[in-house]
Parts: C-alpha cells; structure tokens; sequence
C-alpha cells in the first residue's frame, strides 16, 4: 500500500545543536499522525527531512520501502504545506496552481484543467483569477492545500498548517482538514505545537521534546497513560499536577505523583487539604488554584460557578494518580 | 495652543527641499529653454532672441549627426552589459558563502574609485603595447587591438570601463534579493523547478519591479556618465566615435563659446531620455512584467 513511511535512527545536527536525534518511527499507510512538541523539539525538521528540504547526518528515510534519504525533494512522493503557505505572490491562484505541473512540461491546457478541478474540490473555483495578496489567510491555506492535492503525493507534510488562522477559522479549518483526509486516505503527518490539535487532528500523536521522541499512541491513550512526566507536563491544559516524592498525594520518596486538573474534586470528605488562591472562570469551566499546607501547588478543574472563592478552605480528592520514578521520570 | 494641521507640516518639512530644487533645478532647466532661442554665447550680457535659427543649424549639423550615433550606440550596449553585470553578480553574490564579503567589496569598490582615476587607469588598460587587456587576449593568440585608435574598438573601450562602476545596482539587486522569502524557493524544489527554473520563475519576476527602476536609472545615467571617459580616454575620437552628446554639449557651450546652441542639445538629450525610457515602459506593459 502507498504512503509507508519508516524513519530509522534519523539523526540531523546543527552545529553543537542536535535537532533530530536517532529518531525511529513508522507511520501506517492512510493515517494521519501528528508530531507535536514545544518549539525546539525537532518537529518541523523532521518534516523537512522527509519533504527533502534538508539532509539527515545519519539515518534512513524510507518512503514505500525507498530509502529516500539522497534523494532531491521533487523526486519524492510527498507534498508539503507550509505554515505561512509560500504562495508565489507574483501569480494568481491558478497560477500557483499550475506552477509545479508547468515545471513537469505538462501542458498548459491540461494543467489549467487539472488545476481548476483541485480549485473546485477545496471550494475556491471563484478564485483563480485572485493574487495572494487579495485573499484571506482561510483562502490562501486552501490554495496551498489544493496546490498539494495537485501532486497527488504518497505522503502529506503539513507544517503547522493552521498556526496563521484566527481562532474560529482555525475550528473550521481543522475539520476541513479532517473531512479531506477522511476522503483521500493519503497518509499524514502534521506537525503542530497545539496540543489541542494534536489530540483532535491525528490518529497517533508523536510527542516530541529535544530531538527524541517521548512517546507515540493514540491521542487519548497518550494523555490517559503518559509515558513521562514530560509527556505529562505537556499534554493537557491546565498540565496534570506533578508532585515529588509524592506529598499530599501519598507514596513515598522514589516517585513522583502526578494528577489531571480534572481528575481532583472538590469532596468535603476529601483527604487533602488546601486553601483557594485564585479561580480562573472560563465560562463552561472554572480553574481553581489551590495551596496545600505544605506548600504544594493544585490545579483543580471543576464545573462552571464552584461555588468557592480566593481565601476559602476546601477539601480535595483525588482519583487517577500517575506514578513515575522520581529519579528518570519514567512511568512506573 | 492649537496643533498644527498635518498637512501643513508635511509641507514645512518639504520646503527646503523643494526650494532647493526650485532654484537649482527647476529655474536652470526654464533659463535654458529660454536660452536655446538666443544667440547667447556665455560671455555677454545680453543675448538676443533669434527664434528657430539654432533648430535650423542643427538640422543640418553632420558633428550632431555623429554625437547622436555615438551616444546611441553606447546608451544600447553599456545598459544591457551593466545591467546584466549588476543583476548577475548580484543575484551571485547575495547568498551568503565563505569569502562573500570580499568578493562583494570587490565588486563595490570601482563604484568608489572617482571617474577620472577609473579613466585613467583604463588608458593603461587599454593600451595596445603594455595594457593588460592585449597581453590577456595575446594569451589567445590575438594580436590585440589599438584600442582608443579605432572608431569601434574606441566606443567598446569606454563601454568596458563603464561595466566596472555598478556598485549602486548590485546593491540595490543584493539588498532585493535577499528580501525574498526562502519559503518560495523551497516550495518551487519541492515542485522540481531547479536553480534555473527559480531564477526564470521566481526571481527574476519577483525582482522585476526593482529590475525596471534599475534599468530606467541607468539609461538616464549611462546617457549622461560617458563624458568623463570620453574626455580622458578619447576626447571625443578617432573620427567622433565617442563624441557622445555630454561632450559634444560641453564643446559646444565652453569651447566654441556657443551656449544658447548647447542649450539646445541637452533639451534634445532630454527628449531622447525620455523617448527611451517611455519605449522601455511600454514593452513593460506589453510584456506583462509587472503585476
């Protein structure tokens, strides 16, 4: 099957900076997978990498069993999207279009076509005659999805695709992105530093933190079983709370205890005490941070309007705890 | 107090600029006009209107005939050559590599060497016994050429020495070119267009709007910069080759006290400028250059 990609001890290094090291991953054809990881983690180049925009300093590539790693980009089977979308500004829609398909000497006739029906599939065939200047930044990311379409790629490369959108846009977006995957079933890889992407958009998530991967899975499976406590810090908003040696949550010296906002209640039976010192109302939500005796500090999540406020004493309790080693941060 | 209205200090801030030019520009350029319709020789106080007789004496002015010819023939090789010189080494030397900078200074510096030291020093260049450029060409098994001696060789020569000071260009080509988003030549590998495809499809359109200043600029300059080569390499010979119009207006306005007639000429200089630049402007639209 198409669209097979398996990266083998892939190592690419920037002075003293190693940016990608001995990574190892295999993506299932026709799923989308998201890299994710704070900026820095090596995320977009391993994009580059693949797209064969860079080279590896070592390690494999293989596209469809090829090792691709030597080989220049436009002999790839892969299109990528770029986040600021890098339309040609000097030509229209329909010239950006028909731009890679004219540089493979294909007819101009037969590229106007080609082009005008990858237009009319991402909904912008009233905007041929536009420049990218004269278009939305929803419009211009269209354009540069159907310009991908057009090389019917094995693989897509989408590089924080939605990072220039505005917040409702890039609602939309988003699952438009997933509906025209849904529909093609060409293999994906997106790479974002939205979490929330990450865990709405991929099949697997791949989190990422200075050049290795930390953990790969199922988004929901990723945010129920984190690997680490990086993993954990990362992934969820507000983080999970993270305890050394355990503290107000119990255990002992040798771990560390981690626990969801979500996962603590307010619970007059509670065994953890803790003072409110702030609550964050967002409307469907509220965000309580509290202060245990001993100095620790807990996120609480809880519904809307908790019904406490700064000052006031609770009681909290806690399900779902996360053990990890205090000295690797490993999971235990 | 009441704040001054914005539009009033826009003007304020033009004034001396715009007064500048006025006296020195505006008001020369009128007088003279006025001037090419008199038989004011730059010596007397009083010249005297004399109608179309100076238009008359150069309909029939073989040595114009020749000063036209030459600054033609010079005006259509030295922008071509100095532009395809600035843009090139430009677009070249605009990526960043070991020793860059001393390539780019290298190429900056003639633009820094005053015109008659340049001349000078092209006078050796050019000389058909020691000058460098016989014995290069000697290395080829050619006899060389008597360089400044010859009507055609003469008129190359001065385009030559003209092909070094581009400095200005090259910035401007430099400076443009590294503006351009990286991003763009990424996505066209991706595509598969190489180096050439890029320069043919990205670059060149990209910088055209700076392409076509840079040529508008140089036609006016390359009109105009001949005349201290021509002073010091020819003086306007061998048989009025390089008696371009610059030099054929100085002659005419200092040496044979003929100022009024001068004044003529560099009104016709102006028109064929601007016939030029308005042909280029044209074949601009024509060919769609810019958006």
């Amino acid at each position: 099957m198409k669209g097979v990609i398996r990266l083998a001890a892939l190592t690419r290094s920037y002075g003293t900076t190693t940016a990608v090291d001995g990574v190892d991953l295999e993506v299932r054809a026709g799923e989308l997978i998201t890299l994710v990881g704070p900026s820095g983690s090596g995320k977009s180049t391993i994009l580059r990498l693949i797209a064969g925009l860079d080279r590896p300093d070592s390690g494999r590539i293989l596209v469809d069993d090829v090792d691709v790693a030597r080989m220049p980009a436009h002999r790839r089977a892969v299109a990528m999207v770029f986040q600021d979308y890098a339309l040609f500004p000097h030509l229209t829609v329909l010239g950006n279009l028909t731009f890679g398909l004219r540089v493979r000497k294909v007819r101009r006739a037969e590229a106007d076509q080609r082009a005008r029906i990858a237009a009319q599939r991402l909904g912008i065939g009233d905007l041929l005659d536009r420049y990218p200047d004269q278009m939305s930044g929803g419009q211009r990311q269209r354009v540069a999805l159907a310009r991908a379409l057009l090389r019917d790629p094995s693989v897509y490369l989408l590089d924080e695709p939605l990072a220039s959108l505005d917040a409702p846009l890039r609602f939309a977006t988003r699952a438009d992105l997933l509906a025209l995957h849904r529909e093609l079933r060409t293999t994906t890889i997106h790479v974002t530093h939205d979490q929330h992407e990450a865990m709405t958009l991929g099949d697997r998530v791949v989190v990422l933190a200075a050049g290795q991967i930390r953990q790969v899975g199922p988004p929901q499976q990723v945010y129920d079983a984190p690997a680490d406590t990086f993993v954990a810090g990362f992934l969820g908003s507000p983080p999970m709370n993270l305890v050394p040696g355990g503290g107000v949550l119990g255990g002992d010296a040798t771990l560390t205890l981690g626990v969801r906002p979500e996962d603590l209640t307010l619970d007059d039976a509670g065994r953890i005490a803790a003072t409110v010192e702030a609550v964050e109302a967002l409307g469907s939500e509220a965000i309580l941070l509290t202060r245990c005796p001993d100095g620790t500090r807990l996120t609480v999540r809880t519904g809307p309007r908790p019904g406490v406020g700064p000052g006031d004493e609770v009681r909290l309790r806690a399900d779902r705890l996360h053990r990890f080693d205090a000295a690797t941060g490993r999971r235990r | 107090m009441t704040r001054p209205r914005p539009a009033l200090t826009g003007w304020a801030f033009l004034a001396p600029y715009a007064i500048a030019v006025a006296l020195l520009v505006a008001v020369p350029a009128l007088l003279n006009v006025g001037y090419a319709f008199t038989d004011h020789t730059g010596l007397t106080r009083d010249p005297q209107f004399v109608g179309l007789a100076n238009v008359r004496r150069m309909l029939d002015d073989r040595f114009l005939l020749d000063s036209l010819q030459a600054s033609l023939f010079h005006v259509s090789l030295a922008v071509p050559v100095r532009f395809v010189a600035a843009v090139g080494l430009g677009l070249l030397l605009a990526a960043p590599r070991p020793g860059g900078r001393w390539f780019r200074t290298a190429v900056y510096l003639p633009t820094v060497i005053p015109d008659v030291a340049l001349a000078v020093l092209f006078l050796w260049v050019l000389n058909p016994l020691y000058g460098p450029l016989n014995q290069l060409l000697g290395l080829f098994g050619h006899a060389g050429y008597n360089w400044l001696a010859d009507p055609t060789t003469a008129r190359i020569g001065v385009v030559l020495m003209l092909a070094f000071p581009i400095g200005e260009g090259f910035v401007v080509v430099l400076a443009a070119r590294r503006l351009l988003d990286g991003r763009l030549y990424e996505a066209a590998a991706l595509e598969g267009c190489g180096p050439f495809g890029q320069l043919r499809r990205l670059t060149l359109p990209l910088l055209a709007p700076v392409l076509v200043l840079l040529a508008v600029r140089d036609i006016i300059l390359t009109l105009q910069v001949n005349f201290v080569p021509a002073y010091v390499l020819t003086d306007g010979r061998p048989a009025n080759a390089t008696l371009y119009l610059p030099v054929y207006i100085f002659d005419q306005v200092f040496e044979f006290s003929g100022f009024a007639y001068g004044s003529l000429v560099t009104i016709l200089l102006m028109l064929i400028t601007a016939v030029i630049i308005t042909g280029l402007l044209l074949l601009v639209r024509r060919w769609r250059v810019l958006r």
